[in-house]
């Protein structure tokens, strides 16, 4: 993964202070453990010492677990909030959203995404949206629990029949993003793809247009054969 | 002669007719029939769980192979799942702590004796279910059927059904053996068997149950709503009618959360018993690791939005579930410390359920330690449903199901048949497993850290940078199931041929020890005064102190009995 988002880079921040708590636990346990069985390893028969310590070192190691728990709290809420916190929108953006992201529903249904942008445009499989921009994704399903999922630029997020979810970036690098669904949701699962193309404001607006025109003349094409007694 | 002695006299007209084996056994209500067979039909449904373990990972081994269709693999992935929990590691448990804790406590057999019976029928109804199903159509709907595909809409034909009526006969089963547990620690416990004295995995057995008491009904309710929702137009998981497909996530969650908390405690407790027992000492920290375990219980069923940090739920119940499973770090390290406190300046005697007691901990400690950063919100952003979460499970409860288990099992196996595993194939059995987990799931550490692979799927692609890993892994699973399948294999030979164990093989402390192996049906004939929680170092103590004794003055005056 290479984060390529404000949020993304706080998260992997976080995870490799996960990854450090986790290499603590596992060294610490396998280092007692192996060290304790080898140096301790006896002849049928002989003795053993009598079992030191008592309620004082329980409370110590109690703290020193408790004081290591809450460190990893602390830390990740810090990192949390900050990969939570909404990025403005950049000069290099879409000049529309800088009051506001550009918000865009987002809706699952097997085994493909559609996009819904601002202007009654929309697409499928493919999310356009602007470099530089602060983003909104609302997502919901029409049908079973799908989980959005384009690691570089935003954690997962599932959308759910009759909830809606929300996510925000902002994607600082023109290029494709790739990403596969991450919640089982049938036959077709594991071919269900999300992509996402980060575009320049003036490309983003001709895409919004092209597309916008191509609806408008699919839609009178069929306006068009119903009028004209034929059944499209 | 009796009568002669002012006894009344018992005549006999020779011995009641011997019933059949398995009608003996079918229709006992004694704990130790009951356990042995939740043991036995246990460890034949992880030998169904390897097989389609290891159909999935064939499909898995290289990209877009086409070796399972995808209907197929959703249904092996379904099997797996309710396989590897419901049939395998609760009933493994369960089994375990039915027998043996009414024999650590000197009972002379369970409380309500008929509810472990149907809570036994009830698992074996369940698991027949199951596998009756899979002859037609299993369900499609993956390890945790959330709806709504696990609806009627998207799932049309009964596997789903089939899937509700197992689990749910299973949970059931559980729940009532829970209640006889819970009755029978309460009231059959010997004179002197005070709570402070009771053995560490007895108080697995009273905590266990109560988490199941707590646990088993919400999943019930979860299973009936789902299979109203299904049959009768039921909207409880339908988001557009009124209803929440959450519900169920969060209800299923407490369950799996719950269950998950009861196989580590079960394998904690063994684990416990075991290193205390060949360390040849007390366990060190005694209170401070059962209160742990119960924390642990209380903790990690409460942290169940922990598997819910993607889903739609306000960002406050994502921190409550962060908190609660970070607290989870002190009784689980404060369990930790002690085993391995317990260990340093013992007399450590390597035998094998030692050393499956080591890797026990090893693999948990790795699962759990994997869990934390799982457990921390942005950070589970990303990891939450790849196949990172899948390595992470699979240590802790392969970890705590089946090396803690098979500890759990080479330990108890001489007071259930009288005999000895083998040592030296437990040992070469142990380390092949250690291999093989290893091999298995540590590429999925890294393909899913790393490169994001997500979980559940049927395939995946050439250029996604996760080929070797998944080749790897294939491999390591064909491992870890040889490895497994020794230790079963030598299960099945030592039950006849192992070497006569008498009735304290280890040098053990609790009460168990002093039946006979296997135990009469009642028990004990007589039971020694509980005076401690080591009943049995007493005894020993006490011979010690005599024979010193008598050693030590002239011949001619006997010791005093």
């Amino acid at each position: 993964m290479s984060p390529s988002s404000p949020g993304t880079d706080q998260i992997e921040t976080l995870l490799w202070i996960g990854f450090v708590a986790a290499a603590i636990v596992v060294v610490a346990v396998v280092v007692g453990l192996v060290y304790a069985l080898r140096r301790y390893r006896a002849q049928r028969g002989a003795e053993p010492r009598p079992l030191a310590g008592g309620r004082r070192v329980q409370l110590r190691v109690g703290a020193v677990l408790t004081a290591f728990a809450a460190a990893i709290l602390v830390l990740s809420i810090v990192f949390t909030d900050r990969a939570r916190e909404r990025p403005p929108t950049g000069t290099a953006g879409l000049q529309v959203a800088h009051s506001e992201p550009l918000q865009i529903a987002v809706t699952g249904q097997q085994w493909l995404w559609r996009y819904d942008y601002p202007n009654e445009a929309f697409s499928y499989y493919k999310l356009v949206v602007p470099v530089d921009t602060a983003v909104e994704l609302n997502l919901v399903s029409t049908d079973v629990i799908h989980t959005w999922n384009v690691p570089d630029l935003a954690g997962k997020a599932d959308a759910v029949p009759g909830k809606t979810n929300h996510l925000f970036f902002r994607a600082d690098e023109e290029g494709s993003y790739f990403g596969r669904a991450a919640t089982l949701s049938g036959q077709a699962y594991a071919a269900m793809r999300a992509e996402v193309e980060v575009v320049s404001p003036q490309t983003y607006e001709a895409f919004i247009e092209q597309r916008k025109n191509e609806i408008q003349a699919a839609q009178d094409r069929v306006v068009g054969l119903v009028e004209g007694g034929e059944v499209p | 002669m009796s009568a002669a002695n002012g006894q009344p006299e018992l005549v006999v007209d020779g011995f009641p007719p011997q019933r059949p084996r398995w009608v003996q056994i079918a229709t006992s209500a004694d704990h130790k029939d009951i356990g042995r067979v939740m043991v036995v039909a246990a460890l034949g449904f992880l030998f169904m769980a390897l097989v389609e373990l290891l159909l999935m990972r064939l499909q898995l081994a290289i990209p877009e192979n086409t070796f399972l269709a995808p209907v197929t693999f959703n249904r092996m992935l379904s099997l797996y799942g309710a396989t590897a929990i419901f049939l395998f590691a609760i009933p493994l448990a369960l089994g375990l702590l039915y027998y043996v804790a009414p024999l650590q406590i000197g009972a002379r057999g369970t409380a309500l004796p008929r509810l472990g019976q149907l809570g036994m029928w009830l698992y074996l109804a369940g698991a027949t279910v199951l596998y009756t199903g899979f002859l037609y159509t299993p369900s499609e709907a993956g390890v945790n059927p959330l709806p709504p595909l696990s609806g009627i809409a998207f799932l049309p034909n009964n596997g789903v059904d089939a899937w509700c009526a197992a689990t749910g006969l299973a949970t059931l089963g559980f729940v009532l053996i829970a209640i006889d547990l819970v009755a029978t620690l309460r009231t059959l416990r010997a004179p002197g068997m005070a709570w402070r004295r009771l053995p560490v995995f007895s108080w697995a057995a009273a905590i266990c149950s109560w988490l199941l008491v707590a646990i088993g009904p919400v999943m019930l309710a979860a299973i009936t709503m789902l299979l109203i929702d299904r049959n009768f137009d039921g909207i409880f998981f339908a988001g557009d009618a009124g209803g929440s497909p959450l519900l169920w996530e969060h209800l299923s969650w407490i369950f799996f959360s719950g269950a998950y908390a009861l196989i580590l405690i079960f394998a904690l407790a063994a684990i416990a018993e075991i290193v205390s027992a060949l360390a040849r000492r007390p366990l060190a920290g005694r209170g401070v690791v059962i209160g742990s375990l119960a924390a642990i219980a209380v903790l990690c069923t409460l942290a169940w939005m922990q598997n819910m940090l993607t889903a739609p739920i306000g960002i406050g119940w994502m921190y409550f579930a962060m908190t609660m499973a970070l607290a989870l770090i002190v009784p689980f390290g404060l369990v930790f410390f002690n085993l391995i406190a317990t260990l340093i300046g013992g007399a450590v005697q390597m035998r094998a359920p030692l050393l499956f007691a080591a890797g026990a901990i090893v693999s948990i400690s790795i699962g759990l330690a994997a869990e934390i950063e799982h457990s921390m919100v942005a950070a589970a952003w990303q990891l939450k449903n790849t196949v990172d979460a899948t390595a992470a499970t699979h240590f802790a409860l392969v970890g705590g199901g089946v090396f803690g288990g098979f500890a759990a099992l080479h330990w108890w196996f001489p007071k259930m048949t009288g005999r000895t595993m083998g040592e030296s194939l437990a040992r070469f059995s142990f380390w092949t497993m250690a291999l093989g987990m290893l091999a298995t799931f540590v590429p999925l550490f890294l393909a899913g850290g790393f490169e994001g692979e997500v979980i559940d799927a049927y395939k995946y692609f050439a250029g996604e940078g996760v080929s070797t890993y998944n080749l790897i892994s294939s491999i390591g699973a064909f491992v870890l199931a040889a490895g497994i399948l020794m230790t079963l294999v030598n299960a099945i030979l030592s039950r006849e041929g192992g070497a006569e164990a008498g009735h304290d093989p280890w040098g053990g402390d609790s009460l168990e020890w002093f039946a006979l192996s296997p135990p009469e049906p009642h028990n004990f004939d007589q039971l020694p005064d509980v005076r401690s929680a080591q009943p049995l170092h007493d005894i020993r103590a006490a011979i010690g102190h005599r024979t010193a004794r008598a050693e030590a003055r002239p011949r001619e005056s006997q010791p005093v009995a």
